[in-house]
């Protein structure tokens, strides 16, 4: 419990005053000379059971009076379930916010969601407290930004929420990176979340350096978590998976693939009706949900065919979370994907020539290019999607030259030449070549993202299959994507800011690996390469909130997007942009849709060994997690002042009783 | 019958004179000396008519009825109530207890008032007056003589009379009631502070040596009431233990006891046929004797 007034607790101790006076009072005893001795001996002998309660009784409920008083003018805050044992004024507040996108979740019967209850609920309970600064790192831009008060979360345009998905260990370092550069004496962490996994990262390395970081500060920091976790089993999703545009000879059209997903499924089969607007002209599909989730695959939606270029948007009805029910497109003629490979060996990566330049659509042209180191000056760069390297790294100027292509969105895979160099790239080099004496299959890889990433429909690529004779080893920090039986590492992904420099270990060769006869994996991981790096060639993208840099948003001019969104948190929200002649489509990210929670213990694992206390709201939730409740104890002092007046009440016999056998007192009392 | 001798500190004339308008009468017939206003269990010379009774030899010749005789041819005797004195035995209790009052006068003081004044009645109206004073025992005693000059005695002893010492009242009415001649009127003068058995045992032998006991039971309003409001230490007049004790804790209680004490007297005086009178010191000693005395005017007769 926290008092705004501590200072009159010292004043505690008087509670212990009607015990000192009981005491004095008995010891302040009159004596006298008395006859009626049998009675008091008698009196004695009987049971003291009810008096002895009633005495303690009243001295209790004495001292309880005393103790309310002196509580109510201390004025105490009802922490509810927070233990704010220690109270007092704090040097700062810190409040993390979480505004990705799956705290627009209403509540049950209310029309407030999750970020704007937690913001109320923050706002009545730390306008209370007091603290000597009030910082707010939100999730969208995760500096701390300091603010006149507790007030402010409700004006605050940056409180508001947000398409993005929340980073909440890089909100506890930010935190962490503030206390450390000011050193207040006394720190507090209110931290406002849904708990969503996607936003919590619980497995991530992060979190360890995070603890023993705040463990190891000197002063106190006091974690509070006002958690969010109900997710409403009815909520729907929508997100379009794919859209192309496709030419016939009757026309053009879009094709679109879009998902539905509910929360929870359920057996029954429910019509939802989605909306689908291209360029402002709107029209409407059903779809049959069952099971939870719906997929629609390559939606033809006729489309002018002097229309190359342009924007969508796709919704269904209004359900709890209003963020998640509309999604983004933009379209535009198939860029050409143009890839070029460098070899000193061409005979022995024919294989990756093949794959690169066979493309899935028949109507996206591809093309793929081998070279000599030698003749990387002629290459236009801004048309290449996919740099294939097969010689030995480069230096100097060619280094540069794929810096700088990879710096705009390029794509680059290093193959382990013949000849090694003990030259690296990206803080990373190749090491001798093994030579297995028999094929080492491939143990392990990243199946949920990157490259070798499962296919759509959720089916693993068949990585396993494939068979590695040589193999050179990578040296330098890098994220293993797939590695051999032995633990060497045959696919990994160099640690740069835009994470699209690979190094695979081997080589198509047959005398290498099985990569181009099992060439399944190769083909869709080049493909998928190519199709990440035309992304950025193209004049539409398809952008994720949160992970644009905000930078870049200045130029963009909003199509369609959220009434009250500004101009400076584009890069967070949700919308379709427009930038010169490029069009960006901005949406959730995909695990946003996924409502799964960070479980209570791995939650209280997460900050094991800091002050961390912890309560569950609902959205929509009126009950402030702190208030005065001096009341309460003005209450209690009333309550204890009329029992004690009523214990104290002397218990006699009927005065008509004992005076029975005295005609005389009888007469005196009726004159 | 006072005015030439000093007039004793609780003796009041004007009240006595009131008092002396209702006469004092025994319940019981009584065994005296002399003739007086009683009714006694013998025959005797009054001019109130007994019983006829068959003549036997030896009989006096002048009690025979000769009109009976007349009418019947038959010697009856007619035979008259005998009228006789009372002895009244005064029990007067001066434990230590009876030193206690709250209202300015003790218990000690009023018994003495009512003993005087009985006391007086009874002698001026012919009877005889005794007095035993009585503790853990019997301090002093007289027997009952009829002379004004034995009021003085009287007198005497009760201004002198000192409350000291335990109650052992109940041995000592056992013992009275063997010493004093049958027949008798006992008053007793007490606060009573005794087992309520104790006293009813007493009783019964009193009434089984036919004596007519009349009880004046003194009680002080703060006993009654006890009404103390800070702590007290209570010491014992009788010498007994001290008690330390919070009204409040204890109040209760003590009316509790106090009720069934009173319950238990009352039950005992009933059952042994006493004249009971309970008495709260602060009411006038002049009313408490009116009301005894006009009592057994109304209950005058048996014989």
């Amino acid at each position: 419990m926290t008092f705004l007034q501590p200072a009159m607790l010292a004043a505690l101790p008087i509670i212990a005053l009607p015990i000192i006076i009981h005491l004095i009072n008995q010891r302040r005893f009159q004596t006298i000379r008395w006859a009626a001795m049998m009675f008091l001996l008698a009196a004695n002998r009987m049971s003291r059971g009810y008096a002895r309660i009633r005495q303690w009784l009243i001295l209790l409920f004495r001292t309880l009076a005393v103790a309310g008083l002196i509580m109510a003018v201390s004025r105490p805050l009802a922490s509810g379930w927070l233990g704010l044992a220690a109270g007092g004024r704090a040097d700062a507040t810190l409040i993390l916010l979480d505004r990705s996108s799956s705290m627009w979740q209403q509540g049950q019967g209310t029309a407030l969601t999750k970020l704007e209850s937690g913001k109320q609920q923050l706002h009545r309970s730390l306008s209370l407290l007091q603290s000597g600064r009030w910082l707010l790192v939100d999730s969208a831009h995760n500096k701390a930004t300091e603010i006149e008060g507790a007030d402010s979360l409700l004006s605050l345009p940056d409180t508001s929420p947000v398409s993005a998905s929340a980073d909440i260990p890089a909100l506890l370092q930010t935190a962490y990176a503030y206390v450390q550069a000011n050193r207040p004496s006394r720190t507090e962490v209110w931290i406002c979340s849904d708990l969503r996994q996607n936003d919590w990262n619980a497995d991530g390395g992060r979190w360890q350096t995070i603890r023993e970081s705040f463990q190891e500060l000197p002063q106190g920091v006091r974690f509070h978590l006002l958690a969010y976790p109900d997710a409403d089993p009815r909520n729907r999703s929508i997100r379009v998976t794919g859209v192309r545009r496709h030419e016939n000879a009757s026309g053009a059209e879009l094709l679109l693939s879009l998902k539905v997903e509910q929360t929870t499924g359920s057996e029954e089969t429910v019509k939802i009706p989605v909306q689908l607007e291209i360029e402002g002209a709107r029209s409407e599909i059903t779809v049959e949900l069952s099971g939870g989730a719906v997929e629609l695959k390559d939606h033809a939606v006729p489309i002018e065919r002097v229309q190359t270029r342009g924007w969508g948007r796709v919704s269904i009805p209004a359900d709890s979370n209003a963020s998640d029910n509309e999604f983004f497109f933009v379209f535009d003629r198939p860029t050409p994907r143009k890839t070029i490979l460098v070899s000193d060996d061409p005979a022995a990566v024919t294989a990756l020539q093949l794959a690169a330049a066979i493309g899935p659509d028949p109507s996206t042209p591809c093309e793929a290019e081998t070279l000599g180191p030698d003749q990387l000056a002629s290459v236009p760069w801004e048309t290449v999607s996919l740099l294939m390297w097969h010689a030995p790294l480069p230096t100097g100027e060619m280094a540069d030259t794929i810096r700088a292509f990879a710096k705009r969105g390029g794509q680059v895979i290093f193959f382990p030449p013949t000849a090694l160099s003990n030259d690296g790239f990206a803080g990373v080099k190749w090491t001798d070549w093994n030579e297995a004496p028999n094929a080492i299959p491939i143990s392990t890889w990243t199946g949920d993202q990157g490259l070798l990433a499962n296919s759509q429909s959720g089916a693993a690529l068949p990585v396993g299959q494939l068979k590695v004779q040589r193999y050179c080893e990578i040296e330098g920090e890098t994220t293993t994507l797939a590695s051999l039986q032995n633990g060497a590492p045959l696919l990994a992904r160099a640690i740069t800011d835009e994470r699209n420099i690979y190094f695979c270990g081997t080589t198509p060769a047959a005398k290498d690996s099985s990569l181009a006869t099992d060439g399944v994996v190769l083909y869709v991981m080049l493909q998928r390469a190519i199709a990440t790096g035309a992304s950025v060639l193209g004049n539409t993208r398809q952008l994720i909130a949160g992970e644009i840099n905000p930078a870049t948003t200045e130029q963009w001019q909003p199509l369609s997007r959220r009434e009250d969104v500004l101009s400076t948190d584009y890069a967070y929200q949700a919308g379709v942009y427009q930038a010169e002649e490029k069009l960006f489509a901005v949406n959730r990210s995909e695990a946003e849709d996924r409502p799964m929670v960070v479980a209570d213990a791995p939650l209280a694992g997460l900050f094991q060994g800091l002050d961390f206390d912890r309560v569950d709201e609902k959205a929509g939730s009126s009950t402030s997690l702190i208030e005065e409740i001096w009341r309460l104890f003005l209450a209690i002092m009333m309550l204890a002042l009329i029992l004690e007046a009523a214990l104290c009440i002397p218990r006699r016999p009927q005065p008509e009783t004992i005076t029975a056998g005295f005609p005389g007192a009888t007469r005196r009392a009726a004159a | 019958m006072l005015h030439d001798r000093r007039t004793a500190s609780f003796i009041d004339p004007q009240a006595l004179a009131r008092l002396a308008a209702v006469p004092l009468f025994a319940r019981k017939p009584m065994l005296g000396n002399v003739s007086g206003k009683h009714a006694s269990p013998h025959r005797g010379a009054s001019v109130e008519f007994a019983e006829y009774r068959k003549y036997v030899p030896g009989d006096d010749l002048r009690r025979l009825d000769w009109r009976a005789y007349g009418r019947s041819d038959r010697f009856y005797v007619k035979e008259f109530e005998a009228d006789t004195n009372l002895r009244c035995c005064l029990i007067f209790d001066t434990s230590g207890s009876m030193d206690f009052g709250s209202t300015g006068i003790t218990k000690i003081e009023y018994a003495r008032r009512i003993a005087g004044s009985l006391a007086y009645l009874a002698i001026q109206q012919g009877d005889a007056v005794g007095l035993s004073c009585v503790a853990d025992r019997v301090v002093r005693t007289i027997p009952p003589r009829r002379t004004p000059a034995h009021l003085r005695g009287v007198f005497n002893i009760l201004e002198h009379a000192e409350p000291k010492g335990d109650t052992k009242l109940a041995a000592r009415l056992h013992e009275l009631a063997e010493t004093i001649r049958q027949r008798a009127l006992v008053v007793i003068i007490s606060d009573l502070f005794i087992e309520p058995a104790e006293l009813k045992s007493a009783f019964e032998h009193l009434r089984f040596r036919k004596h007519d006991v009349a009880v004046f039971h003194l009680l002080d309003p703060l006993e009654l009431g006890f009404t103390f409001k800070r702590p007290m230490r209570f010491l014992d007049m009788e010498g007994g233990p001290s008690i330390f004790a919070e009204p409040n804790d204890i109040a209760d209680r003590y009316q509790a006891a106090l009720k069934t004490y009173l319950d238990d007297i009352k039950t005992g005086v009933l059952e042994s046929a006493i004249d009971y009178h309970r008495v709260s010191i602060d009411e006038s000693y002049e009313q408490v004797l009116m009301r005894f005395l006009v009592g057994r005017t109304r209950s005058r007769g048996a014989r």
